[in-house]
C-alpha cells in the first residue's frame, strides 16, 4: 500500500512536468523566458561542475547557519524557561529582533562581518533561530502540573526533572521548531548570497539572471529546492530515530484521516 | 484486619490542625479551607468526600508539603511539613505518564528520580504491575493502555517505593463505572497487604465507604469539616457490602449530611409511581425527563421490588 502515499505527488510532479513541456514546445515560448524541463535538465547535467561547486559552498552556510540556530537557540529557551527574571529580559528582545527584516541589515552585516562566509552564515543563524527558541519554551513548558508534583514527591533535583522530564518531553515541539529552522536557514542562506557574494547557489543565480540564462537560473531553483527538501527528510528523519513514540502516534493519527 | 487496626490506634500518623489555606483570584481572596482539623491514624483507610471546590485536593497537596497552609500546622509521621514530602505516593486523578517509557519503566520512574538502584527494584516493579492484571502489558506505551490500565500503573508508581502514606486525588474520576468497581477492588487489596495509612479523596459517597476506616465530609466553599463517620465493616469487603443495610445506613448518613447543606436537592414531592415505598422509585426521572413514548411501569413495581 506504499504506492498509495508516494503516488498521488508523483503524479502531480509529472502531470506539471509534461505540461510544461508541451507548452513551451507549443506555443515556441522563447528559452530565456521559460525554459522547458528538457532544457533544464540539460543544462543541469552539462554544467553539473559549476553548479556543485557553489551548491558546495551554500550547503555549508546553511547548515553552519542551522547548527548555531539550535546551538544558541535551544540554550537560550532553557535560561528563559528556567529564570523569569532573564525571560522578562530577553523575551521582549528577541521579539522586536524577530520584527527587523533580516535583509535589512544585510548590508550592515557585511560591514561587521566583512566578505566571506560569515555574514551568509550569520543571516541564515538569525532567520532560522527564532522557531528554534520559541518551540522549545513551549515544549519545555508543556509539562503537566502533577507531573512536576510528582517529581518533586520524589525528592528528585531540578537536573534529573529536566534530563528525564522536561526535556524528553519537549523533544516533539523541538523538532517541530528545527524542521521550520532548516527550511529558514536555506532561505536565509539565499538571501545573504543575494545581498554580497561571489560564490554561492545566490550568487551563480544572479549572475545567470543577469546574463538571461534562465535555463541556468532554474537549475539553480530546482538545486536550491532539493536541498531544503533533502535536510527537511533529515531532520524528520532524526525525530523518528530520537522520538518513535511520538513519531508512531502521529503516523496513526495520519492513517485515520486517510 | 480490625484487630491490627485497632492495635494502631492513638498512632496519629497526619496531623491537621486549625488549617486555613486562602487562595487570591483576580476577583478576590478565596478561602479554600477553613479551620480543618483531623488526624490520620496510622495504617488507616480514610477518606475525604466533598463537592468540587471544597478544597479537599487542597487538603491533599498541603499534606504533600506541595502547598503552605495560610495558617495552621499540618504534621506527617510527627514532623511539621514544610517542605516537598518525599516518604509518600501520590496517585492524581489523571495518570501523568510519561509518552517515551513503556509502562514498567514509568513505574521506575520513581525509582530513577530518587537516584537508588533501578536493577534492585526492576523485579518489584514486574510483580506489581501483574498484581494488578498488567502481567504481559509491562513493555507497552502509555499510548497502548487503557484509562483504567494507565491508572494501575500510576499506582503501581506511588508503591513502588513502599511508601508508609499513599495519597490518592479522585483517583477513579476519569474512568467508567465497570473500571471503577475493578479498582476500588484492587485498591483495597493493595491496601491490606502492608500497613499503609491511606489518604483517598473523592466525591464518589459509594467509593468512601466501601473502602474507608473513617471518612471525613466536607462542606462546599469554604472547606469545613461537616462530620466525621467511622465505617464499622469487616474486610475484606466484597462488592455486594454496597447492597447491603449497613452500606445503605452509611451512604444516607453521608447524603443526608449533603442535603442539609445543599450540596444535594433531592426532587420534592415523590414521586407517583411509588405510592406504597416510601421513597421514590429510583427509575422515577424528574418532570420533564420522560419520554411520552416510555410505557409508564406498573404501579409500584419498582419500588415493591426494591422493598
Amino acid at each position: 500500500m506504499r504506492w498509495r502515499e508516494w503516488s498521488p505527488p508523483a503524479i502531480t510532479i509529472l502531470v506539471t512536468l509534461v505540461a510544461w513541456e508541451a507548452w513551451v514546445v507549443g506555443f515556441r515560448v522563447r528559452e530565456y523566458l521559460l525554459p522547458a524541463p528538457s532544457g533544464i535538465l540539460a543544462v543541469l547535467a552539462a554544467e553539473w561542475r559549476y553548479l556543485a561547486l557553489h551548491t558546495g559552498v551554500t550547503v555549508y552556510e546553511i547548515l553552519w547557519g542551522f547548527f548555531l540556530s539550535i546551538v544558541v537557540g535551544i540554550p537560550l529557551a532553557i535560561v528563559i524557561v528556567y529564570s523569569p527574571v532573564l525571560e522578562r529580559a530577553i523575551y521582549p528582545l528577541l521579539v522586536a529582533a524577530q520584527s527587523v527584516p533580516k535583509i535589512a541589515i544585510g548590508p550592515l552585516l557585511i560591514v561587521w562581518a566583512g566578505l566571506g562566509i560569515f555574514p551568509k552564515v550569520l543571516v541564515a543563524f538569525l532567520i532560522a533561530f527564532f522557531p528554534v527558541v520559541i518551540d522549545t519554551v513551549a515544549g519545555l513548558r508543556s509539562v503537566e502540573p502533577e507531573m512536576l508534583h510528582l517529581a518533586r514527591s520524589m525528592g528528585a533535583s531540578e537536573w534529573r526533572v529536566f534530563l528525564k522530564i522536561r526535556l524528553p518531553n519537549a523533544l516533539p515541539n523541538i523538532f517541530a521548531g528545527l524542521k521550520v529552522a532548516v527550511t529558514l536557514a536555506v532561505v536565509g542562506a539565499i538571501v545573504g548570497e543575494f545581498i554580497q557574494a561571489d560564490r554561492g547557489l545566490g550568487y551563480a543565480l544572479l549572475q545567470a539572471s543577469a546574463m538571461l540564462n534562465t535555463k541556468l537560473a532554474f537549475a539553480s531553483i530546482l538545486i536550491l529546492a532539493g536541498i531544503g527538501t533533502v535536510l527537511f527528510v533529515i531532520v524528520d528523519w532524526i525525530e523518528r530515530l530520537l522520538i518513535p513514540w511520538h513519531a508512531s502516534q502521529r503516523v496513526e493519527t495520519a492513517a485515520g484521516t486517510l | 484486619m480490625r484487630p491490627f487496626r485497632a492495635m494502631l490506634n492513638g498512632h496519629k500518623f497526619v496531623e491537621v490542625s486549625d488549617v486555613v489555606r486562602v487562595f487570591a483570584t483576580p476577583e478576590g481572596e478565596v478561602r479554600a479551607l477553613d479551620g480543618v482539623s483531623f488526624d490520620v491514624q496510622q495504617g488507616e483507610f480514610l477518606s475525604i468526600v466533598g463537592p468540587s471546590g471544597c478544597g479537599k485536593s487542597t487538603l491533599a497537596m498541603l499534606i504533600a508539603g506541595l502547598m503552605r497552609p495560610s495558617a495552621g500546622l499540618v504534621a506527617v509521621g510527627g514532623r511539621t511539613v514544610d517542605r516537598p514530602q518525599t516518604s509518600l505516593g501520590i496517585v492524581f486523578q489523571n495518570p501523568v505518564l510519561l509518552a517515551w517509557r513503556s509502562a514498567l519503566d514509568n513505574v521506575l520512574l520513581q525509582v530513577e528520580m530518587r537516584g537508588l538502584d533501578v536493577r534492585q527494584y526492576r523485579h518489584s516493579a514486574m510483580e506489581l504491575l501483574a498484581s494488578v492484571g498488567l502481567e504481559g502489558f509491562e513493555k507497552r506505551l502509555p499510548h497502548e493502555l487503557s484509562g483504567g490500565m494507565k491508572q494501575r500503573v500510576a499506582i503501581c508508581r506511588a508503591l513502588i517505593h513502599d511508601p508508609p502514606l499513599l495519597l490518592m486525588d479522585e483517583p477513579f474520576g476519569a474512568l467508567d463505572a465497570l473500571t471503577r468497581d475493578q479498582m476500588t477492588l484492587d485498591i483495597q487489596g493493595i491496601c491490606a497487604r502492608g500497613s499503609k495509612t491511606v489518604l483517598f479523596i473523592t466525591h464518589s459517597i459509594t467509593e468512601a465507604v466501601f473502602l474507608s476506616d473513617r471518612i471525613i465530609v466536607m462542606t462546599p466553599r469554604p472547606g469545613r469539616i461537616d462530620g466525621i463517620i467511622d465505617v464499622e465493616m469487616p474486610r475484606p469487603r466484597r462488592l455486594a457490602v454496597r447492597e447491603g443495610p449497613a452500606f445503605a445506613a452509611y451512604t444516607r448518613q453521608i447524603r443526608d449530611r449533603f442535603m442539609a447543606r445543599g450540596v444535594l436537592r433531592d426532587i420534592e414531592d415523590p414521586s407517583p409511581l411509588a405510592p406504597l415505598g416510601g421513597f421514590p422509585s429510583p427509575l422515577a426521572s424528574p418532570r420533564g425527563c420522560g419520554s411520552p413514548l416510555t410505557p409508564p411501569s406498573p404501579p409500584g413495581g419498582e419500588g415493591a421490588a426494591g422493598a
